[in-house]
């Protein structure tokens, strides 16, 4: 059950300083391109970001604001993109995003949630993914001469996109092989990561799936998890923990790419034209990516957590390695973006849940700075931000990470 | 209470449907109570989202025709951006954030109030110039810290108070009529804050503002630097752990210990002599302490070490324009601190300074003040000669200990900041104590705080030390207490008839 008083210390620290809309100064770069919250940037009210979340939060806590439907899409329009979380732990010691989260959690429970959420966990009761792809076609794609190796403790896990847009797992599985590294995949037993209804305030029916694929890997003596998708690898370092669910390490390809590479088992085609590109960094990959350790305890005066807490700021997110691994292609050049890394600023797919036409300023938002950052094509390592990001009225081609680096590979 | 629906709808005509709302949700966003504060801040009836100064004399007309109050805010990081009686609406400028021109030759930018610190501040920097940076963080509005509240900043020391960046404004007045002021007003530009005449500057500004009492401001200039400092600061790593570099020939920080902040002030004075330094501060040492560290419980961990290892902490950031002219400088510091008595602190610390500095990021970092749970307040902010200030900081001893001894305010008797500027003729306080917001007498205990930092205000003579409060409680004290709420009050009644500067 919801318990938005967990979070009461968050609530009644805010200064109203704004730190939560604003890109910190070490990433600044003028006045475009400043805004780090995507939602204030669309709608212009305080109400619409982590300072007015939180506020909201307080009130519907403290019976002061009713819980509505209407309340319930407006919350939901947040992207979850834990920007504000980010900029707020700077310099403070609150839980922005996570009183997001809860309060998403708490309009859920009391019956409050936008259908296209709703959707999703009822797709998931009925045998299908959280998008209506039914399980068994979740591996369709699957070409028909694949061999695992069935002794392999290591799993690359497809994820609900696969069934969309193959490519990402499949170019996953060929540098992989061209590493030498033994994989298998969990055609019978692997579900959606669970991040969609989790993030969505669907806590128990995100439970049902985190529990089912921990105890898949379990059962199959997996130990390390290779997520292709951002978002899978944000759930499983920062959902599954929540549920004790911890025996799997969760890898991204980018990461065993840059390993790859540093130990000579890649090596990439020289002869292919130039490409000049720019690394989205996507939330659950990057400052939401950190892995979650739970913290039960005391509040004392003048903000001493005891016993001593974890506190996730979004310092240690897979940043570097994507980087890495561009830097490594031969021709491919990355210019970086002003909002970058911890300062990203998100693609903006979730909002779509609630609000399509903000969810695509946002996209717009992005490309518009990749542009300005002078690149062709915008390189990135999540499905949903790849579809947020090649829509829109005048997009940039967006190329997943896993698809570039298996097409240039030698 | 809600608006009345037709003044919903005239309002509604003036900025967009998408632009203004009163949706209880929306409204929610800017009542929160604020931990310096006990009590709720009251609810708007509605916000509206002008995007230009038509919009803005247009909604304040309408405001006048049904006798509806109004309250400009930005980023509402102070008290007095809220709606305080029914009946309010929130004037935000979200989408009046443009910077209307930079002039490289006359150093001056001309903005409107939603552009950011942290908008505006590249930019400047970008053109080989700067302006001084209030602590109030990325997203504090340029245009309100410069023109109508805020009061002192940091790295004063080689220019002047932000009063003085002040330039030409222009205003909404309570009867809707766009003013502009100094050479504004005589079609000449920006650059110049008066023309014949009193200056409007002092009225709209003040001291520290007055905090959108005489009108609403929808464009001002302000005044800029040339900047010592390269064109972009380079930085590197990830918040919260992120710094900067800068060249390490042309910039320097060092940090001394004092046992007495009366050799402090000596030590000021005779750097302001020599014109050495860029930036000179007897610095606060609690936010010291939390910037230094990256949580509360860190911070508790060392605090003590900290409070011990730097009770009276001199800053002084040398940026000079060649090797040279560092060694120079650096021979005059030297020789001033061993006359006054200094003690050079270990390059440990010295690091961290050049880690951090720009100014301007190190004063969002303040902004870690608040990590204690966000209960504070800045009292004493007030300008005197460095001579009287220190004075006043040696005051502080005769009324503190009665409250950090009994755990009434939190225990940093030293925390408190002397910035000099115009190179030591006048210098600026700070005084910057916390309290425990979970005790349920905390509020009473700030308020005692207060009057006794007042009344040794009194005492010695501090004439210009604000004391976190004006009104009846400033009145209570007396001439000698700042009556600039009753001048206010009569200014705006010029302004706006239907004002009673008696109520
Ligand atoms: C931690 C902290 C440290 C600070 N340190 C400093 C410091 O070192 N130096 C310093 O100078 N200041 C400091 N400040 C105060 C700061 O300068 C002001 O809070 C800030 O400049 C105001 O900007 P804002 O966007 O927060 O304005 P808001 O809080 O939104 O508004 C401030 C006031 O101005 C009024 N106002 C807003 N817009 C207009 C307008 N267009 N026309 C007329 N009135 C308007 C509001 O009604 C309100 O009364 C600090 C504040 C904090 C929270
Ligand atoms: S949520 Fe944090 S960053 Fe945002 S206004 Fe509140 S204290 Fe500031
Ligand atoms: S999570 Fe992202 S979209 Fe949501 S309030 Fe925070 S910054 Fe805005």
């Amino acid at each position: 059950m919801s318990d938005l008083n967990r979070f009461r210390y968050t609530m009644e620290s805010c200064n109203h300083c704004g730190q939560c809309k604003w890109i910190l100064p070490h990433r600044m770069s003028g006045w475009d391109f400043a805004e780090v919250c995507p939602i204030h940037s669309h709608f212009g009210f305080d109400a619409y970001s982590g300072q007015g979340l939180i506020n909201i939060a307080r009130e519907v806590m403290e019976g002061r604001l009713e819980r509505t439907d209407e309340l319930a899409a407006m919350v939901q329009t947040c992207a979850g993109c834990g920007a504000c979380d980010v900029n707020c732990k700077s310099v403070r010691d609150m839980e922005v995003l996570e009183t997001i989260f809860e309060l998403r959690r708490d309009l859920a429970e009391t019956g409050h949630l936008p259908d296209a959420c709703r959707r999703m966990a009822e797709n998931v009761s009925a045998g299908r993914d959280p998008f209506g792809v039914p399980q068994a076609e979740r591996f369709s794609w699957l070409p028909e001469d694949f061999r695992e190796d069935p002794e392999a403790d290591v799993a690359l896990f497809a994820g609900c996109s696969a069934a969309r847009d193959p490519a990402p797992v499949l170019a996953a599985m060929k540098i992989l092989k061209a590493g030498g590294v033994p994989f298998r995949l969990m055609t019978e037993d692997e579900r959606c990561c669970g991040a969609a209804l989790w993030r969505s305030g669907q806590q128990s029916a995100a439970e049902k799936l985190v529990r089912h694929n921990a105890d898949a890997f379990h059962r199959a003596g997996i130990r390390t998890v290779v997520t292709v998708c951002g978002e899978c690898f944000g759930a499983f370092r920062s959902i599954y923990p929540r549920f004790g669910e911890t025996e799997f390490r969760s890898v991204h390809i980018s990461q065993i790419a840059a390993d790859l590479i540093l130990q000579g088992r890649l090596s990439f085609r020289r002869d292919l034209p130039p490409l000049t590109v720019t690394w989205h960094d996507p939330c659950m990959l990057g400052r939401l990516s950190e892995e979650y350790v739970p913290w039960e305890g005391e509040i004392r005066s003048y903000g001493l957590h005891v016993p001593e807490k974890h506190w996730n700021r979004g310092e240690f997110g897979v940043y570097r390695e994507p980087r890495d691994v561009l830097a490594a292609i031969p021709g491919v050049e990355t210019r970086e973006m002003t909002r970058r890394m911890e300062e990203a600023w998100c693609c903006g797919y979730w909002s779509g849940l609630a609000d399509p036409e903000c969810a695509a300023a946002t996209a717009g938002e992005r490309v518009r700075e990749a542009r300005a950052a002078g690149a062709e094509v915008v390189v990135t390592s999540c499905p949903f931000c790849k579809t947020a990001l090649s829509g829109g009225t005048d997009p940039l081609p967006v190329v997943d990470l896993a698809v570039l680096i298996a097409g240039r590979l030698a | 209470m809600s608006l009345p629906k037709a003044v919903y709808e005239e309002l509604e005509k003036v900025v967009g449907s998408r632009n203004i709302s009163d949706k209880e949700y929306v409204l929610a966003g800017n009542r929160a109570q604020t931990p310096e504060i006990p009590v709720r801040h009251r609810s708007a009836d509605a916000i509206v989202l002008p995007g230009s100064t038509e919009e803005v004399a247009e909604i304040v007309r309408i405001c006048r025709r049904h006798g509806v109050r109004y309250v400009g805010t930005v980023s509402g990081g102070i008290p007095t951006a809220y709606a305080t009686e029914e009946n309010t609406i929130l004037i935000h400028f979200k989408r009046m954030n443009r910077i209307l021109e930079i002039n490289e030759k006359d150093r001056y930018a001309v903005v409107e109030p939603g552009v950011r610190h942290v908008q505006l501040y590249p930019e400047v920097r970008k053109r080989g110039l700067s302006y001084t940076a209030a602590a109030v963080g990325p997203g504090g509005s340029v245009l309100v810290n410069i023109a109508c509240t805020g009061g002192d900043h940091h790295n004063q020391y080689g220019s002047s108070r932000p009063t003085r960046y002040l330039l030409g404004v222009e205003m909404v007045t309570p009867e809707g009529e766009i003013l502009r002021t100094g050479s504004l007003e005589a079609g000449a530009g920006w650059f110049c804050p008066e023309s014949a005449g009193p200056s409007l500057r002092g009225i709209v500004k003040g001291y520290s503002g007055n905090a959108g009492h005489i009108g609403i401001v929808t464009k001002c200039a302000i005044a800029l630097d040339r900047c010592k400092g390269p064109a972009a600061t380079r930085t590197e790593g990830v918040s919260p752990h992120s710094r900067i570099y800068m060249d390490d020939e042309c910039s320097r920080v060092y940090v001394f210990n004092y046992s007495s902040i009366q050799d402090v002030g000596r030590a000021m004075l005779a750097l302001g002599e020599s014109e050495v330094g860029a930036t000179v501060q007897k610095y606060f040492y609690l936010p010291l302490s939390l910037m230094m560290t990256s949580s509360a419980n860190e911070f508790w961990e060392k605090w003590d070490g900290f409070r011990k290892a730097f009770p009276m902490p001199l800053v002084v950031h040398l940026a000079p324009h060649s090797v040279r002219e560092r060694e120079y400088e650096e021979k005059i510091l030297f020789d001033v601190v061993r006359e006054t008595g200094g003690v050079r602190l270990p390059r440990e610390l010295e690091r961290w300074w050049e880690e951090h500095m720009d100014y301007f990021m190190i004063v969002s970092r303040l902004q870690s003040v608040l990590r204690l749970g966000g209960s504070w307040l800045p009292i004493k902010t007030g300008g005197e000669s460095v001579r009287h200030l220190c004075d006043i900081g040696d005051s502080i001893r005769e009324f503190i200990h009665d409250f950090t001894d009994t755990g009434k305010i939190f225990d940093a008797p030293q925390n408190y900041q002397i910035i000099p500027m115009e190179y030591g003729h006048f210098a600026s306080f700070e005084l910057l104590f916390m309290w425990d917001r979970t005790d349920p007498n905390s509020f009473r205990y700030m308020q005692e705080f207060c009057a006794a930092s007042r009344e040794t205000d009194l005492k010695h003579h501090a004439h210009s030390m604000t004391a976190g409060g004006y009104g009846r409680a400033g009145e209570a004290l007396g001439r000698l207490y700042c009556d600039c709420h009753l001048w206010a009050g009569r200014i705006r009644h010029s302004f706006d008839p239907d004002f009673d500067p008696d109520a």
